[in-house]
């Protein structure tokens, strides 16, 4: 392992090393170690793990410390109803950021203030002040927390509103930073507005405020190489809160040097039945997806675990996996539980898909250790799809705080569990059907009738 | 009715103590995929799942013997693709035993659509519309394809509340037929253990009939069905005990359907040995937890700032101190209940934990021949201690078996 460079400790009891050589000038992918004191080291490029009220949906701490290899969790502020819970029973070695907002955050029908932003709990939109998040901060005690930010989910905002945005993060941050304990772990939020207009705050976080933050968490990865070329910015972790819909923009964001990541797709694939298929650079040779006939020479970056074919295969999801999912189950395990609504079939697949993108990281830095990550990269582009499959099944119910309406005429997010007894699609008349039982027993049990 | 036989078995039934004072006993079931302790409850996972627990995290509330439903594993994912998996072992990740139901108890839920005949029961999937036919010699083999280690006969099931006397005769006697057409057709007696079900509803008469007729075919264990479906709880009881008292002792006798701790205890005092029910799993998924002094509404408010266990003493790994505790509080699962699939995880894994830890105890305290102290205390957590809230069904019934909850 090559040896660090830069290891700048820091009164905070978090430390980040950036491995191999170091230009704060150039826009390079590059490898790092993120400790956090009573946590398992992180490997950078690398990601954490994306959770709902505290738990990552579908796994409990248990099958996460057994079954997983995720090394921090993402958690979001408007989950939390009241202060001080520490206690979300995750596993000790999981590092723990802590965001005002969930990601992705449904977008607030109200604007942010000058001093608060509109949240979305589960009890509905609430508005959340610097001062109670600070005091959040305090009893929460995470180990990352990354400040309010003025950030306008889900709408693209004016000259005017871009002017504030800047002023309000500032503002923000700098009372967070002005109050918080020493021993806390700040990154600071870059916003997802072109560096000029959030020039004089970014000025701020490389000069002034530079002593007090940890790292940085970009809300669009685009900023990165208009950051202000000064080492003691560059020297951060970088966390990305940037949603990357596919491998491919996280390979871009690495490229551009990011080093930490929330990936939104996972649970996504999880809650639609796709097990994650795919593998940096190339998939392993004898992957059968292409005599499967599942795609021409591109490949998919997932399978639909919900289809038919699945029903009698004893494979594993993915080829040569090592995940529990694919050492202790296979497809037809995971097909029928699918079929069955059966909330194992999440719990499986999350573990697998998890396991993916831990995998995928892991290549990852061995490829950039290697000096080969942008031939790597091509050859990861030419093997596989842009994006994931199309979503085709209903996943688990969908909660108001999960996704928000968009306007009326809307359709149901979530399909009614039973419909009236007595009308089916066939349409047969009587409850009891009445053919002679020589014929019922020819079709079989819980064979269809052709009628 | 059809002349007593002997049929081969794929169990052995090991009697380790007797009650001295009620009918309770403490046995080993050895299985094809293991031994069982006796008195034992069943957790089921009606569609090869634990209601979203791993295979692992199932056996580690120490649970060695569940339930799958062969209605469901029919329709999904159907016999075919069970022949091809190679069982319902296989198809999940199983390595204990498992036991099917006949499909028959879904026709007292599904009476009103079925229509029962000398056959089988023709009815329409309530899922889809499907029409359907299940008679013994489906029942039995859609059994052998899933492999579990205890099959169930298909029995003729009535709400033991019905009035008709002359169709709970039928109900009885098509019983005991159908059980020499499952008989018949089991192909896999060796490796297969087939559980007769005692049927008649709450006749004692009829059971205690149904009792002689089915003891003769001499199937490896006994059931006593069609109970647990809406019977005032002392005719539960003396049907119960009707039975016990006939069957043979070196059989595990099995309650269907029953799950509720009172109901569990008295059971066992009054001779039987296996039970399973959907109750504390589901109960689960509502954010109730059960507890020794009663079940817990998690949900509720009064929960939100409570940082204790779910219960204090309790060995699972949400509630345990020291080693290999999630340190889960009741704060956390309020927060979750409901609201992600998690809490529901959590709170079944502490559910089935009791469910088992119970029945331990229930044991260990047979073999230490101090059931009737452990009954008194059990009442007496439950209720506070105030004798006048323990129920008058369950004072009744173990009365008969010599113990007197009030003295």
């Amino acid at each position: 392992m090559a040896t660090a460079l830069e290891n700048l400790e820091e009164p905070s009891g978090l430390f980040f090393d950036i491995y191999g050589s170091f230009d704060p000038n150039s826009v390079t992918p590059r490898l790092g170690r993120l400790r956090v004191k009573g946590r398992q080291e992180l490997e950078t490029p690398n990601f954490f793990a994306i959770s709902s009220r505290g738990v990552v949906p579908h796994l409990t701490p248990d099958v996460i410390s057994a079954s997983t290899t995720i090394g921090g969790v993402h958690m979001a502020l408007e989950d939390w109803p009241s202060p001080l819970h520490t206690f979300t029973a995750l596993p000790r070695s999981l590092i723990t950021v802590l965001a005002p907002r969930r990601t992705p955050a449904v977008s607030a029908p109200k604007g942010n203030s000058n001093t608060a932003i509109s949240v979305f709990t589960s009890t509905g939109f609430q508005v959340l002040s610097n001062k109670s998040y600070i005091s959040y901060i305090a009893k929460l005690r995470p180990d990352i927390a990354i400040p309010l930010a003025d950030v306008p989910h889900g709408s693209d905002p004016g000259t005017k509103r871009v002017a504030k945005m800047g002023d309000r993060t500032q503002e923000w941050v700098t009372e967070l930073l002005n109050s918080k304990n020493d021993e806390q772990a700040v990154f600071a939020p870059i916003l997802p507005i072109d560096s000029l207009s959030q020039y004089e705050y970014l000025n701020q976080l490389a000069d002034e405020l530079t002593d007090g933050i940890s790292g940085l968490a970009f809300y669009d990865s685009n900023l990165l190489p208009d950051m202000p070329a000064t080492t003691s910015l560059s020297r951060l972790p970088r966390l990305s809160l940037d949603e990357p819909s596919s491998p491919r923009q996280i390979l871009r964001q690495v490229s551009l040097g990011m080093d930490i990541f929330t990936i939104p797709f996972i649970g996504f694939a999880t809650e639609a039945s796709i097990a994650l298929t795919f593998r940096f650079p190339r998939p392993v040779l004898d992957d059968p997806l292409v005599s499967d006939g599942v795609g021409g020479s591109v490949l998919p970056l997932g399978i639909n675990m919900s289809s038919k074919t699945h029903t009698a295969s004893l494979k594993p999801l993915s080829t040569a996996c090592t995940c529990y999912t694919c050492t202790a189950h296979h497809r037809a395990f995971v097909q029928h539980l699918l079929s069955a609504d059966e909330m194992l079939s999440w719990t499986l697949l999350q573990i697998h898909n998890s396991h993916v993108v831990s995998e995928f990281f892991t290549s990852i830095r061995e490829s950039v250790r290697r000096g080969t990550f942008d031939v790597d990269c091509d050859e990861f582009v030419r093997a596989y799809e842009s994006e994931l499959p199309e979503k085709s099944e209903q996943g688990p119910r969908v909660r108001g705080y999960h996704s928000k309406s968009e306007g009326p005429g809307e359709s149901k997010k979530n399909k009614a569990a039973w419909g009236n007894l007595g009308k089916f699609e066939h349409g047969i008349s009587g409850l009891v059907p009445d053919e002679p039982a020589g014929t019922l027993e020819n079709k079989g049990f819980a064979k269809k009738a052709d009628i | 009715m059809a002349a007593a036989q002997s049929m081969p078995s794929a169990l052995d039934f090991e009697l380790v103590a007797r009650c001295s004072t009620t009918k309770a006993r403490a046995a080993i079931l050895t299985l094809p995929h293991g031994p069982v302790q006796l008195p034992l409850f069943m957790p089921v996972a009606t569609q090869a799942s634990l209601k979203g627990l791993t295979p692992e995290q199932l056996e580690g509330t120490g649970c060695r013997l569940c339930l799958n439903n062969t209605y469901h594993l029919g329709l999904k994912p159907g016999q075919e693709a069970l022949e091809a998996v190679g069982g319902a072992h296989k198809l999940q990740g199983w390595k204990h035993n498992i036991l099917t139901d006949s499909g028959g108890f879904q026709m007292v839920s599904l009476l009103k659509l079925a229509n029962i005949t000398e056959e089988g029961v023709r009815f329409l999937s309530p899922h889809d519309g499907t029409p359907m036919l299940l008679t013994p010699e489906h029942s039995i083999a859609l059994q052998n394809t899933i492999g579990s280690d205890i099959i169930m006969q298909l029995d003729d099931v009535l709400v033991t509340t019905s009035p008709d006397t002359k169709r709970m005769r039928e109900a009885m006697e098509r019983s005991v037929r159908w059980l020499d057409r499952c008989i018949a057709a089991h192909k896999n007696p060796t490796t297969q253990n087939l559980f007769c079900i005692i049927q008649g509803g709450l006749d004692l008469e009829m059971r205690e009939e149904c009792c002689r007729e089915m003891v003769a075919r001499d199937t490896p264990g006994i059931a006593i069905g069609g109970l647990s479906g809406g019977e005032a709880k002392a005719d539960y009881c003396r049907v119960v005990s009707t039975c016990t008292g006939l069957l043979p002792e070196l059989k595990p006798r099995y309650v269907m359907g029953i799950g509720y701790p009172e109901d569990l205890v008295v059971s066992v005092a009054l001779g039987a040995d296996m039970f399973d029910c959907v109750w504390p799993t589901r109960t689960a998924r509502f954010g109730d937890a059960i507890t020794k002094h009663g079940v817990l509404k998690l949900r509720n408010a009064s929960y939100r700032n409570d940082f204790g266990p779910v219960e204090e003493g309790c060995g699972c790994i949400c509630c345990r101190q020291g080693k290999g505790s999630l340190g889960v509080t009741r704060a956390f699962v309020h927060h979750l209940a409901a609201k992600e699939t998690v809490g529901a995880h959590l709170l079944t894994i502490h559910n089935v934990w009791y469910q088992l830890a119970l029945m331990r105890s229930v044991r260990e305290s047979i073999i230490e021949d101090r059931f009737p102290a452990f009954l008194k205390q059990f009442f007496a957590d439950l209720h506070g201690g105030d004798k006048a809230k323990y129920p008058d069904w369950a004072v009744e019934a173990l009365r008969t078996v010599g113990v007197d909850l009030m003295m």
